[in-house]
């Protein structure tokens, strides 16, 4: 249901050789939103990311989804409990084609068939098709990834996680270099997933992006959570402008 | 047909089957194996044995060593539970070593250095087709059957997901895909498939030792599936027929002594190689592969 806690991280810290990346972060992602990450380079975005999708363990902290503990999970039995996520360098399947990387992430299990018959078939033929029709990638389908334009890449990448039926996104930096019709028509997409009842997080340094799409802001510096809210009040406040300018540290 | 055009054949369809399964592997798990030839070797000497000892026909004696190179294939599968790419090349190499010592060294099982004669006559479903006809049409038949199996193997989940793990490990565990096992499944089934290929060059010769299944033969296999063209069907099958008939036309060659046919044979190969890399680094089947990717359904 919309503003219940679907994931949940506490005091979570992560130590790189004598780099503390994240620094006893809690936060809640609440069901059915938009939030975003923000705060500038190097403030443990992407560390955070990878410690709630068990990409890396954190040193302490606990990570919950759905209520139930996910921390030291491998990665892909996290994203099978329905956490899905992009990444910044897209990591997209280049060789295989547009269908393909989107079939790929209907099929939970890799066996020579899926089970549930012909009706999950059938469910995830749809699935593949809502998320090509959606991202405006159906006449592109044969394509293979590494022949297409950057932008498509970028929705190919949503189509995915799409398909995938993930109840959580995490998408990292997922507009970045899109030009202005194709960010709106991301913004579109996200919009209306959220509205079918996806809960997103993302991270994201444009803050056109962030301020349009937001519905909670967490701000992070240094590792550490520095404040988290409604857009209006953390873009509102001069002191974390100033650290995110990088004029002054707090 | 001539006796030694049948013979070639032969050869080129087990070597065929070889690459096919090596390619299933290194073209869609992007898995570099350096180690192929142990299974073959495994089934080869399997097959031999359970022929020789029990009067096993070819049909338990392939199905035993497909089994056992399954089974040993774990050794060389678990690293890749946990390296990548150069790691598992340098671990697949570190076998390929290991069990040519074990072949050469494991006398009473493998008879060393001199190997195992006097394997009796193929019998496949209580006949003897030791005729060279038609151990040609079981050959084909065994390799056939394979590819078939591979194409259903590449155009299901599993194929997909093995495609995901080589163009990107992370992004397909983060979509769900159990890496590890994955991986160690295509291990599993490529090996064993390899130790068929090993069954029938025991049956054909019958005599095996381990100059059979030395690290040059893996190279040739990989060269063979890179002439030919990872990632594709038909690829390996080429590449399979391009290098073992090299070295039968140059034999036909004028003016060239017997004695300098391996060195041209060696500069021939490295030369071509060299060649395809910048001309047609999908190998001489790879441009068609898109048609392999066409018609993949959910």
């Amino acid at each position: 249901m919309t503003g219940d806690i679907l994931f949940q991280a506490d005091n979570i810290s992560k130590t790189f050789g004598g780099l503390k990346a994240v620094n006893d972060v809690s936060f809640a992602l609440r069901a059915g939103i938009v939030t975003t990450l923000v705060g500038p380079n190097g403030a443990g975005k992407t560390t955070l990311f990878n410690a709630m999708t068990g990409h890396l363990v954190p040193d302490q902290g606990s990570v919950t989804f759905l209520g139930k503990s996910i921390l030291g999970l491998p990665h892909w039995k996290i994203a099978r409990l329905g956490v899905g996520r992009t990444f910044q360098d897209l990591k997209l399947f280049s060789h295989m084609t547009v269908l393909e990387n989107v079939t790929t992430a209907t099929e939970s299990g890799s066996w020579l068939w899926q089970t549930g018959g012909r009706a999950a078939k059938a469910a995830r033929i749809e699935r593949v098709e809502r998320a090509l029709e959606a991202t405006q990638l159906v006449r592109r389908r044969d394509t293979r990834a590494v022949d297409l334009s950057y932008a498509e890449r970028k929705f190919l990448s949503i189509a995915r996680i799409m398909a995938s039926g993930a109840r959580l996104w995490l998408l990292d930096e997922p507009a970045s270099g899109l030009d202005r019709s194709s960010y709106d028509r991301f913004l579109t997409v996200l919009r209306n997933e959220v509205t079918s009842g996806v809960t997103i997080c993302i991270i994201e340094h444009n803050l056109d992006i962030v301020q349009s799409i937001s519905d909670r802001i967490a701000f992070l510096d240094q590792g550490k959570l520095l404040a988290e809210g409604e857009p209006k009040t953390i873009l509102s406040d001069p002191a974390l402008a100033a650290i995110y300018f990088g004029e002054r540290g707090p | 047909m001539s006796t030694y055009i049948i013979s070639l054949a032969i050869l080129i369809g087990i070597n065929a089957i070889l690459a096919v399964t090596l390619n299933f592997i290194l073209g869609y798990a992007g898995i570099f194996s350096l180690a192929h030839a142990i299974f073959f070797g495994i089934g080869a000497y399997t097959a031999a044995i359970a022929a020789m000892k029990f009067g096993a026909d070819f049909t338990v004696a392939t199905a035993a060593g497909m089994v056992i190179s399954g089974v040993i294939s774990l050794a060389l599968a678990l690293p890749a539970l946990r390296v990548r790419g150069e790691y598992f090349v340098a671990a697949s190499l570190g076998l390929q070593m290991l069990a040519v010592t074990v072949f050469s060294e494991w006398k009473s099982v493998t008879g060393g250095i001199g190997g195992l004669i006097g394997i009796p006559p193929v019998r496949f479903l209580g006949f003897d087709v030791s005729d060279p006809v038609l151990f040609l049409g079981l050959t084909i038949a065994c390799l056939a059957l394979i590819m078939i199996v591979i194409r259903a193997l590449v155009r299901s989940s599993f194929g997909r997901s093995l495609k995901a793990i080589r163009d990107d490990e992370t992004a397909a565990s983060a979509l769900g895909k159990n890496v590890a096992l994955l991986k160690t499944l295509a291990v599993m089934v490529s090996s064993s498939f390899a130790a068929v290929a090993g069954s029938l060059f025991a049956f054909y010769l019958s005599f095996i030792n381990v100059e059979s299944f030395v690290l040059e033969v893996s190279v040739q296999i990989i060269a063979m599936v890179i002439i030919g063209g990872t990632g594709t069907l038909l690829g390996p099958v080429i590449g399979a027929v391009i290098v073992l008939l090299l070295p039968a036309l140059l034999t036909y060659l004028p003016y060239l002594p017997p004695t300098e046919i391996g060195s041209i044979q060696q500069m021939i190969y490295g030369l071509a190689m060299v060649l395809l890399m910048i001309f047609r680094p999908s190998g001489l089947w790879g441009y068609g592969q898109s048609q392999d990717r066409k018609g993949d359904a959910p």
